[in-house]
């Protein structure tokens, strides 16, 4: 085992990155400004991918910085800027007490509900995860799981000839 | 309570904050940024659950993989159909979205 002072950081850097999250969600979802939310998203993406590097799984870590922090995020950035999203336009406007209630509560009910079925069936769990090769992963992902990584494959080939095609159509219309 | 509970209670959070902002939000990119945040909470869930228990940790590792993957393909389609929809209403918010041409 490690000696104390290592369990202390580990602890203390697991907690800063559950902050990191929990603020971030907040950011994404309550800022005005789209722009402001996305940087928010950002900001919970690596918070997510920190806590994967914690749970000693680095492959999938540096894969959610790639995949999210730098495509998706990127393709969002694009989509407010190339839409009438403007930072500042339509989510600034002041929204009804209705709408904030009912959101509140379609957030809380499930939470509650999964959170008590979590905290009261938790099985034990390890301290500290291992490791897992990527070599290991790369023979698994062939091997059992090859027709999900098939059919990944194609659904990203798919979604990209779709965009493909609808922007096509949009610009044949004009 | 168990760390697992823990990293449980952080994919919850996520799943219930991007509930909230799907129907908090006006527009359509900020219910695609809450989208993003309920895919990340599915994925840091299936991870915590074969990362930290006896679970081979392969499947967990493949699964969040394919939850990036399909996050990924999901971006891409949706900021055509944004860019096609706003063209097409001058606008990208879910209320005023109520007709529909062919």
């Amino acid at each position: 085992m490690e000696t104390p002072e290592y369990a202390y950081l580990a602890w203390a850097l697991l907690f800063g990155h559950i902050a990191i999250v929990v603020v971030g969600g907040f950011i994404t979802v309550l800022s005005k400004s789209l722009v402001r939310a996305l940087v928010g998203l950002i900001l919970t993406l690596f918070g997510v991918a920190g806590m994967y590097f914690l749970m000693a799984a680095p492959f999938i870590g540096l894969m959610q910085l790639l995949i999210y922090v730098g495509a998706v995020s990127v393709l969002i950035f694009f989509a407010i800027m190339l839409t009438n999203a403007w930072p500042g336009g339509d989510e600034s406007v002041k929204k009804p007490v209705k709408r904030t209630v009912y959101a509140f509560l379609s957030g809380l009910a499930p939470a509650i509900l999964l959170s008590s079925a979590v905290l009261s069936t938790a099985p034990a769990s390890f301290l500290v995860p291992e490791e897992t090769e990527v070599s290991e992963l790369g023979r698994f992902l062939m091997e059992p799981f090859i027709l999900p990584f098939e059919l990944i494959s194609l659904l990203l080939t798919v979604a990209m000839a779709g965009a493909v095609i609808l922007g096509l159509e949009r610009r044949r219309k004009k | 309570m168990s760390l697992l509970s823990l990293y449980h209670l952080v994919a919850i959070f996520l799943l219930a904050i991007g509930l909230f902002g799907i129907v908090y939000r006006r527009t359509l990119i900020g219910i695609v940024l809450s989208i993003e945040l309920l895919l990340n909470g599915a994925g840091l869930s299936i991870m915590a659950s074969t990362q930290l228990t006896p679970t081979p940790n392969e499947l967990g590792q493949v699964g969040a993989l394919l939850v990036m993957g399909i996050a990924a393909a999901e971006a891409t389609l949706l900021l055509a159909i944004f860019l096609v929809v706003s063209k097409r209403f001058q606008n990208v918010e879910a209320d005023k979205l109520i007709t529909m041409k062919g």
